[in-house]
């Protein structure tokens, strides 16, 4: 454990060497999920606008969804998602292959090697955007559920990074993966539809199959004490359940996995 | 003139071969709708109007909106521009007898053409599979209008795109610029959510600016809507259109010098 957390460290400092002459890319994530963020706070005010509720939520708890997705959203930008982002082209190229010959896991590597902090701002205006949420909510606040919400958007980021990676290995068993990262754009759509507005298909879709429509929902109904026994032990489950899934799927992937020019 | 004819029907053509991006781009299209049915499905169940919406009319709105904002494909000349001039290979557009904004143009009519045909279908197809009660206009003025009016807007957009990529010459990276450019139009073409759901002061002001004209006036007066608002509508965009005329080829003209044609 102690070598892996010595080996984010480095990685972390080569990445903050490189960010140094390429500034502009530095911010460059901020910029363009920072108006994502703006823009759909003014969707849902606009819609607030013009009705009391959509669904049972009221808009304070709309604020404190679209911070809570901000905010997962933005952690997974600074510590993995460009990581695991080149994975198809380093299939295709054969690249994987210096990840593989190294005396380090290769998915610890390749998860942590470009981390980016221009997204921290985005955490802080998250964080500004669910405190404000909170306040206007008139939610009372208890130690139980302040680190309830904390360990749920931790286990939320990481079912985002299980459905990233699960997404992202598709190319070791395919001849081209090009087209992955269309796939997921148009799946991050439902992540930025709360997931209680789903129902029927649309429900067992997003909330199992491709289960985007709890990942910011679940931390949110939690703090906001709207969320049953069931649905809180359903959450969790689905972030055990596509952890050990994605660890298999990479394991599987790798075995299958055919060097340069596969 | 007919040589950019022979541009746009290569371009047409070639989209045979990327079937996974038209297939894609027609699937948006349908995702953007089956959104909004889902979002504005709850809405609607507590509520028999919003904004003069009733659930029809604003389904119908999204199912135009998404069709219009699919086939504004615009980004797609920002990206090649930047391209070429990074990678050295603009240089075959200043050496070829064509002019290159006009070459850009009808490379871009040429692939919308060919998307348009699938992401009506999809559009149309989806009308049937959620049984929406079309509220399409049946005044023909009304439909040649909006149809004037979608062209202006669409014109427009290939020159701010255009713009955009020939400022590669001095930038030489403007993707960033491209992403911001690509989310703000989203909101202010008023494709993600219909502008009257503003207040009043806010669209007020977007009445100055095109892209209030480019999808959500037309996909509004398709609908029955805001009819009165066609002439501002043709002003506005033609007024921006002369502009970026003059702003494009002074900025060509003057950034082209800095081109060594080697790339970056």
């Amino acid at each position: 454990m102690r070598r892996n957390l010595r080996f984010i460290w480095i990685l972390f400092k080569l990445k903050l060497s490189h960010l140094m002459v390429f500034r502009l890319s530095f911010f460059g994530a901020f910029f363009a999920d920072g108006i994502l963020f703006l823009i759909q706070l003014l969707v849902f005010s606009a819609i607030y606008g013009n009705v009391d509720m959509i669904g049972n939520w009221n808009q304070a708890q709309m604020i404190i969804f679209i911070g809570t997705f901000s905010l997962i959203n933005a952690i997974s930008m600074v510590l993995a998602f460009f990581g695991i982002n080149q994975l198809p082209n380093k299939i295709k190229s054969g690249a994987l292959d210096h990840y593989l010959t190294k005396p380090i896991s290769p998915l610890l590597r390749l998860s942590f090697e470009s981390i980016d902090l221009g997204s921290i701002p985005l955490i802080v205006l998250a964080m500004v955007l669910i405190a404000y949420g909170i306040s206007i909510s008139g939610i009372i606040l208890t130690f139980t559920s302040v680190a309830g919400y904390i360990v749920l958007v931790i286990l939320m980021t990481i079912l985002w990074y299980d459905v990233e990676l699960i997404i992202r290995t598709i190319p070791f068993f395919v001849v081209s993966g090009t087209a992955i990262t269309r796939v997921e754009e148009l799946l991050e759509l439902c992540f930025r539809v709360p997931g209680i507005l789903f129902k029927g298909v649309y429900k067992i879709v997003f909330y199992f199959i491709l289960p985007y429509g709890i990942m910011a929902t679940v931390p949110t109904q939690f703090i906001s004490n709207t969320i049953t026994t069931w649905e809180l032990a359903y959450g969790v489950g689905i972030v055990l359940l596509f952890t050990v899934f994605t660890i298999w799927l990479w394991r599987f992937g790798v075995s299958h996995y055919k060097s340069a020019s596969s | 003139m007919r040589k950019y004819f022979e541009i746009a029907k290569i371009l047409f053509k070639a989209q045979l071969v990327y079937r996974f991006d038209v297939f894609f781009n027609a699937l948006f299209t349908v995702a953007k709708i089956v959104f909004a049915y889902i979002v504005w499905g709850v809405i609607f169940e507590s509520n028999t109007t919003v904004a003069g919406f009733t659930l029809s009319t604003m389904l119908s709105y999204y199912v135009i909106s998404s069709f219009l904002s699919q086939i504004e494909m615009s980004d797609g000349i920002t990206g090649e521009i930047s391209g070429r001039i990074r990678d050295g290979s603009f240089s075959k557009f200043m050496v070829i007898p064509s002019n290159t904004f006009l070459h850009f143009l009808w490379q871009n009519i040429g692939s919308t053409l060919f998307y348009m045909i699938f992401n009506f279908f999809a559009a149309v197809i989806w009308i049937f599979i959620f049984k929406i009660d079309f509220a399409l206009t049946t005044d023909i003025a009304i439909i040649f209008s909006s149809l004037l009016l979608i062209s202006l807007g669409l014109f427009f957009m290939v020159q701010l795109s255009y713009f955009i990529g020939i400022l590669t010459f001095k930038f030489k990276n403007v993707w960033l610029f491209n992403l911001i450019k690509g989310n703000i139009a989203a909101f202010v073409t008023g494709s993600l959510v219909p502008l009257v759901l503003l207040p009043m002061g806010v669209v007020d002001v977007m009445k100055f600016f095109p892209f209030y004209y480019v999808t959500y006036l037309p996909s509004m007066m398709l609908i029955g809507r805001n009819i009165d608002e066609f002439i501002v509508g043709i002003i506005v965009l033609s007024i921006y259109i002369l502009v970026f005329i003059i702003i494009n080829i002074s900025t060509y003209n003057f950034l082209r010098k800095k081109y060594d044609g080697v790339g970056i």
